[in-house]
């Protein structure tokens, strides 16, 4: 059963579906600490020094996002995915649960 | 595809892009406000308060935080409940005054209650935005109290032309003799505020300009992938 989906998979450049889903774990997790951690911290709670501890989240999510896109695109057009499957790929990124949605489903359908 | 549709999707693509630019333009407007921020504060040269600002219009910003001089006669006060002062809250003394050539202008004298000096009077004193939320809880205050220092509160007690903004007296002068008053509020230049850090709006322009390109790159994909899989048919 395990080897008949592995055999059902479509199968890219190795290197494509690997760097879309490492970018796609990263930009989850600085979701998740944007969302969760950062945004509560500066705009819920009185606190100017834990605020300054997060400071560096905003950016590095700006950052890996940046990447997360360009991988996004690139995977996208390699698995010949419609303007709108890009799209929702691209904004994938920017919810926190989505992009690990979306790295789970490239992982059952593509190697 | 149409004609139609096809300049139809590149009409949209180009607004996007155009919209996602502006976006970028404006978070690199932000990085160079917050890097701006980061100087220290150069103090200006005190001037007269009609140079920097005239009764019933903004306030600008390169007038706040400068020390203003003028002079007039004080026809009211007030106290302003719950006023931060040095991470401690306080009453402060807001007195209106008529300046000589017209207008009307909120000086913060001190904390509590003081007696309101009678007569000509010299201000020199730093001026600042006026306050935009309310400071204390309107339920709490009582006659002569003001829940913010604002002076569009006073328009239906003291009708007149107001000053946007007031001031923080730093001395007062009666006939060329200082005014002493030992309880004057700290006048620091306040520093205006820009959510955010500098790098992370670079992020943002990085993101705004990549997805600017995305937009344009789509209608061009749409094309590309309907060839290869054409290509890949045959």
């Amino acid at each position: 059963m395990a080897s008949s989906k592995i055999e059902g998979r479509i199968t890219l450049k190795r290197g494509v579906v690997i760097r879309f889903r490492v970018m796609a774990l990263l930009a989850g997790v600085m979701s998740l600490l944007l969302w969760f951690v950062e945004l509560p911290v500066v705009y819920l709670l009185d606190a100017p020094e834990l605020a300054e501890k997060v400071k560096w989240i905003p950016f590095v999510h700006g950052y890996i996002y940046a990447f997360y896109v360009l991988t996004a695109i690139h995977f996208a057009a390699k698995a010949r995915f419609t303007v709108r499957q890009m799209i929702a790929l691209i904004l994938a990124g920017t919810l926190p649960i989505l992009s690990f949605l979306a790295e789970r489903r490239v992982a059952r359908n593509y190697r | 595809m149409s004609r139609s549709r096809a300049f139809a999707n590149a009409l949209i693509a180009l607004v996007f892009a155009a919209i996602f630019v502006f976006l970028g333009f404006w978070q690199l407007d932000r990085a160079a406000q917050v890097k701006e921020m980061q100087k220290p504060f150069q103090e200006l040269p005190i001037v007269d308060l009609a140079e920097v600002t005239t009764p019933s219009t903004n306030l600008s910003g390169e007038a706040v935080n400068r020390i203003v001089e003028f002079s007039g006669s004080y026809v009211a006060q007030y106290l302003a409940p719950n006023q931060m002062d040095n991470k401690s809250k306080a009453d402060w003394n807001v007195a209106l005054m008529e300046v000589d050539g017209g207008g009307l202008i909120l000086v913060v004298r001190g904390e509590g209650a003081i007696e309101l000096p009678r007569g000509e009077i010299s201000v020199r004193g730093r001026i600042y935005h006026r306050q935009f939320e309310d400071v204390a809880p309107l339920a709490t205050l009582s006659s002569g109290q003001l829940r913010r220092i604002d002076p569009s509160l006073l328009l239906a007690e003291y009708s007149g032309d107001y000053y946007d903004g007031y001031v923080i007296a730093i001395n007062e002068e009666r006939n060329g003799r200082p005014i002493i008053e030992s309880s004057r509020k700290s006048a620091e230049p306040t520093q205006p505020t820009v959510p955010g850090y500098y790098w992370q709006h670079i992020a943002y322009v990085v993101i705004w300009w990549l997805m600017a390109g995305v937009v344009l790159f789509l209608p061009l994909y749409s094309k590309w992938r309907v060839r290869r899989l054409r290509g890949e048919l045959l």
